[in-house]
């Protein structure tokens, strides 16, 4: 009898407590290894399948703004992490910190969001799951 | 004479001797959330799985990137078309909501709901609002040329305290959502089974897809009890995708 385990690349590290499942492959879009963090200003949250999802604006120097989006885990998972429907709204400033995409856009996956006044939001995407 | 009267006493003692009740299977009902461990496995559910069996570690929250496959050895054309596969296709409106197949989506970190009737049980998932109903009322298969669905067709039986869960009609999907898909002849074996404290619920699930694997493949899959606790709709929002096609 010939029975194989093979364990997924993926379950290394942090990694392993924040992928969630996504019908994308989180494994494939995102490169854990790459942390990105941008602060700037909400224009839009999306508490929706398959991922939640933060438009912010960054202001760079000279005037220019960056249109940046986090996606979160399914809204299931943010619910179980202190998250809600209403816990962000266009305007509010936040601090986004999270793995950035392969392919170098504009775009990452969330692992942490502070407000303006520094406390972070629900518990972070790199903590246990409890 | 005799004849009839010894059918009016066998009748009369069918109604004396109440017919022996059914035996008693364990009651899988009700909210099973993911955990994230998955380790350590139950040895007695793995040692069922046939031989030439891949078992991948990808159950829950990790998932394989791309290129790997978890050990199942692919046929030379289903390898072909994984390796065609580019992760930004799934990020479009068309794709993004299109719903896994079980054999994919059952291991995903979602709760499911257990609702079970001695004729048939109904598993209802999280994950892309699916729902299975497996007809435990001793039915074959639907016919061949039947319609195949992302949920297929599932008769289920009991053996012992394991529920077995027969699935065919599976509708081609994905197998490990980095490129490598089913074909529409994928037959996928369930076991599930309870602790004996009653507070996880376990299962295997093995499957055989001669026309895309030269071996087959499996998963061990467990859950928590969450009494009190209820599935919640997915309603997917394919603009989603929009999202990561506007970032530049």
């Amino acid at each position: 009898m010939t029975r194989t385990w093979v364990f997924a690349v993926a379950i290394a590290g942090s990694f392993a407590a924040t992928a969630a499942g996504a019908h994308h492959s989180f494994a494939a879009f995102f490169d854990p290894t790459k942390s990105v963090t941008v602060k700037g200003t909400v224009t839009a949250f999306a508490f929706t399948n398959p991922h939640g999802l933060i438009a912010i604006d960054v202001p760079k120097p000279g005037g220019a703004v960056e249109h940046w989006r986090a996606e979160t885990n399914a809204p299931v998972i943010l619910e179980r992490r202190g998250w809600a429907r209403d816990t962000l709204k266009a305007g509010d400033v936040v601090t986004l910190r999270g793995w950035a995409s392969r392919d170098g856009k504009p775009y990452i996956r969330l692992v942490q969001a502070n407000r303006a006044d520094g406390s972070v939001i629900g518990v972070p995407f790199d903590s246990s799951d409890k | 004479m005799r004849a009839s009267l010894a059918a009016i006493a066998a009748a009369g003692l069918a109604f004396a001797v109440p017919a022996a009740p059914p035996a008693a299977h364990p009651d899988l009902s009700g909210f099973w959330g993911p955990m994230r461990q998955q380790h350590p496995v139950d040895a007695a559910l793995m040692a069922k799985l046939p031989p030439n069996t891949a078992v991948l570690d990808d159950s829950g929250v990790a998932e394989f990137p791309q290129g790997e496959y978890g050990g199942l050895k692919l046929k030379p054309a289903a390898l072909a078309e994984a390796r065609k596969w580019k992760p930004e296709d799934e990020m479009t409106v068309a794709r993004t909501c299109a719903a896994p197949s079980i054999v994919y989506a059952i291991q995903g970190p979602f709760p499911f709901e257990v609702y079970q009737t001695p004729q048939v049980i109904v598993f209802r998932y999280e994950y892309f609002d699916q729902v299975r109903i497996i007809f435990t009322d001793g039915r074959p298969h639907l016919p061949a040329n039947a319609p195949h669905t992302k949920v297929g067709d599932s008769i289920g039986h009991w053996e012992g305290d394991e529920l077995v869960v027969d699935t065919t009609h599976l509708a081609p999907a994905t197998i490990t959502n980095n490129g490598l898909n089913h074909s529409a002849g994928l037959h996928m074996v369930e076991r599930y089974k309870l602790s004996p404290d009653r507070k996880r619920l376990m299962a295997t699930e093995w499957f055989e897809d001669p026309a895309v694997l030269d071996n087959n493949g499996a998963r061990y899959i467990q859950w928590t009890a969450q009494p009190g606790n209820h599935v919640a709709g997915y309603d997917c929002d394919p603009s989603f995708a929009l999202n990561y096609q506007q970032g530049k």
